[in-house]
């Protein structure tokens, strides 16, 4: 049986509602409150962490310009040997393309050279025994400076291994096939390119298509087979762009 | 050393829980809650609070008595922060009471944050 209600029932009723939807308001209110906090902390937490990154890169490329200031006859080397490299690596479908240490190792992977005389970096003949030990030791006194500096993670083995050879006969610890990290076989491919294709001191800059020939020849034995056959697949057009200027 | 005790008084369950689970972990203090004034000045007489929060409005007795008979029982020690509702007017008669400092409902966690950060450190 349904109870008649009294009126004055009816207002206290009505109070005790209002009293608990405003109540249920106010919560509402504090929780909205926490939600918007924390949209922005987000927000700001992502702008900060895109400012460091981008801090990451200008750092390293300060880094890299310093090796290249000293060296006039090298010009943007670093910046166009991390870019054939990032090409080989994407050509290859190898995931490494688009992890920010592998171009941080391109770009650092001469670091080292600081530590290198004049006399000896800019000498216009080849090194005698000597010097070419002195000279080798780049790639390792280059680990060491960037040893200790954790955001650049794989991009030091790029430095420490970017002259290891595919056949073990290379620097500084004499690494073979797939010992040798990724980045770094890859490396060793757009690293000869860009010297191949550009003037030195001693010699005259070779053709794109001479250049190509001579990676062919040395894969397998300088140059790991894959990173050579992905270099492969890489147009002159795309190489030319990369390069900035007219290739020869 | 125990960590330093942040006492939440606040006759509404949902507030209270809300500041304290904002301040644990993070604070580096230990949250006691209060349900009103009288629970609240027991709680501090049993383990001095470093930080007080203290809602305004509550049954029993009220922020602005609280906070007053916390001050003659402990002094200046405690930091008081007393809670208010936006548009409230009765800030004057806290200031009296002894309040430090007010933070107005609905308060910012980041606020809250930052407040006991401050606090905490002076």
């Amino acid at each position: 049986m349904g109870r008649v209600s009294r009126p004055d029932e009816t207002r206290l009723l009505k109070a005790a509602l209002a009293e608990s939807e405003e109540q249920a308001l106010e919560k509402e209110r504090q929780l909205q409150r926490y939600a918007a906090d924390l949209r922005e902390t987000f927000k700001q937490e992502r702008e900060r962490a895109q400012q460091l990154r981008q801090s990451y890169v200008a750092t390293v490329r300060a880094l890299a310009n310093a090796v290249e200031a000293r060296d006039a006859y090298t010009g943007k080397h670093a910046e166009r040997v991390a870019a054939y490299g990032i090409a080989i690596a994407r050509a290859g479908g190898l995931g490494l393309a688009d992890e920010p240490e592998t171009e941080f190792g391109f770009l650092l992977h001469d670091i080292g050279k600081v530590a290198v005389p004049d006399a000896i970096l800019f000498k216009p003949k080849p090194l005698n025994e000597p010097e070419r030990i002195v000279m080798e030791k780049h790639a390792e006194i280059g680990w060491e400076i960037l040893r200790d500096i954790e955001f650049l993670g794989e991009a030091k083995l790029v430095v420490r291994h970017h002259h290891e050879r595919w056949d073990g006969g290379g620097y500084p610890d004499g690494l073979a096939g797939e010992d040798i990290p990724l980045a770094a076989r890859v490396f060793c491919v757009a690293d000869t390119l860009d010297a191949l294709t550009t003037d030195r001191p001693y010699r005259s800059a070779v053709t794109v298509a001479r250049a190509r020939a001579i990676i062919a020849a040395e894969s397998g034995t300088q140059f790991d087979p894959a990173a050579v056959e992905a270099f492969a697949l890489i147009d002159d057009d795309e190489l030319r762009q990369i390069a900035g200027t007219e290739l020869p | 050393m125990t960590d330093s005790i942040v006492l939440v008084v606040d006759d509404d369950p949902f507030i209270r829980r809300l500041i304290a689970m904002t301040l644990e972990d993070v604070s580096g203090f230990e949250v006691r809650q209060a349900g009103d004034g009288e629970e609240a000045v027991e709680a501090a007489a049993a383990d001095p609070p470093a930080i007080v929060f203290l809602d305004i409005d509550m049954p029993r007795l009220d922020g602005i008595a609280a906070c007053r008979q916390l001050r003659q029982a402990h002094g200046a020690a405690p930091r008081i922060v007393m809670l208010t509702a936006s548009g409230h007017e009765q800030e004057d008669a806290a200031l009296a009471a002894g309040a430090d400092l007010f933070l107005t409902k609905p308060f910012s966690p980041l606020d809250l944050l930052r407040l006991v950060d401050e606090l905490g450190a002076t």
